[in-house]
């Protein structure tokens, strides 16, 4: 037998594997479908994005009790697991002053702390992580625009037709540890003209393990 | 024997390109975490590699062309083995993506450890296409000089 026909045949294989692919793709739903050329400009990088550590020590937490260095600097954060009292009412122009807009970069990080403070204060929040995770439990009043289905640039359109203030701070976080997911939307939101994304980088399994309170379902 | 080699062989394609084909978006985050596609191709990589694999996993099974269907999952298994391999060698942590899409959310020792794993665990797999391909030698009288 030529070898010519075997590779004759895996190419039919491969051919085949592509039309399945197609057809596939053609009847997903828009949770499963996948766009054929995607748009990953980090797909390359090793390690971690590039982002700016959090602005810590700006927040003015008015009642949060502030554990002595020397004794919380032993302990995992999984410790405290109650949310620190909420401050007393405080005017916005005051969170805007504590997380001022970055428009040169697409996102900075955040400390937890101030992720509860923002959570307090009705920031938006938005979750980046699969549609079918944020049913699972989603921080209370996050917004889903999962980042890795095909209908994220029309959620993202939509979020900015709403006509945002863009430099209030958005609350983005995924799934803790590696994930990037938040990553990358903030940097589709930063191409539409927002510009104080904050990244909750140990995202959902911290909100979590604080035993703060989780929505189910389909809606914030 | 190499019958009921090729035939779990075939079945083990087909058992780790199911998920993949229930969820396109899962896989394709797998394929990016590996960092070795540019980012145009990672999407059509996951839409495309699971029926790939589906069908080569059937024609073992099934014995159709079952000679071209080892080289194809050779290949594939030799990609699966590089992958990982440059991803323990620069000590970057990826969730194989093998069997399942979704990540556990382990810990970098534990993906690293199961990484080894996988790696020998594919050497193993292409021992068995090597078995099949060995036994679906043309005869010596139909061989091309």
């Amino acid at each position: 037998m030529p070898r010519g026909s075997n590779i004759a045949r895996v190419i039919a294989f491969i051919a085949l594997g592509a039309g399945a692919a197609v057809l596939s793709n053609l009847t997903a739903s828009t949770q499963r479908k996948l766009a054929w050329a995607g748009s990953y400009p980090r797909a390359l990088d090793v390690g971690a994005p590039a982002v700016e550590p959090a602005p810590t020590a700006s927040i003015p937490a008015p009642a949060e009790p502030t554990a002595p260095p020397a004794v919380s600097a032993g302990s995992p954060p999984a410790v405290q697991v109650t949310a620190p009292p909420a401050p007393p009412a405080a005017l916005e122009p005051d969170l805007a002053k504590s997380f001022p807009p970055h428009p040169d970069k697409s996102a900075i990080e955040v400390a937890p702390e101030n992720v509860l403070l923002l959570h307090r204060r009705n920031a938006l929040f938005l979750d980046a992580r699969r549609s079918s995770v944020y049913a699972d439990g989603h921080i209370p009043g996050a917004r889903s625009l999962p980042v890795w289905e095909s209908d994220i640039d029309t959620r993202v359109k939509a979020l900015y037709e709403e006509g945002l203030d863009q430099r209030a701070p958005i609350v983005a976080y995924c799934s803790g540890g590696n994930c990037e997911d938040s990553h990358m939307l903030a940097e589709k939101l930063y191409m539409v003209g927002f510009d104080n994304v904050l990244i909750y980088k140990d995202g959902f399994p911290d909100w979590q393990k604080r035993g703060l309170p989780v929505n189910r379902g389909a809606n914030p | 024997m190499s019958v009921r080699v090729q035939i779990g062989l075939g079945i083990v394609f087909v058992v780790a390109a199911i998920p993949k084909i229930v969820d396109p978006p899962g896989f394709a985050h797998m394929i990016y975490n590996y960092r070795l596609v540019p980012g145009g191709l990672v999407n059509g990589a996951a839409l495309v590699m699971p029926w790939v694999e589906l069908i080569a996993g059937l024609a073992l099974i099934l014995g159709v062309w079952r000679r071209e269907a080892a080289i194809l999952v050779g290949i594939m298994l030799l990609v699966f083995i590089v992958a990982i391999g440059v991803n323990l060698a620069r000590d970057h942590a990826v969730d194989c993506g093998c069997f399942n899409v979704k990540s556990a959310g382990r810990s970098r020792e534990e993906l690293l450890s199961d990484m080894r794993w996988v790696l020998i665990r594919d050497v193993g797999l292409l021992l068995l296409v090597a078995q099949v391909l060995a036994a679906t030698r043309p005869p010596r009288w139909n061989r091309p000089t």
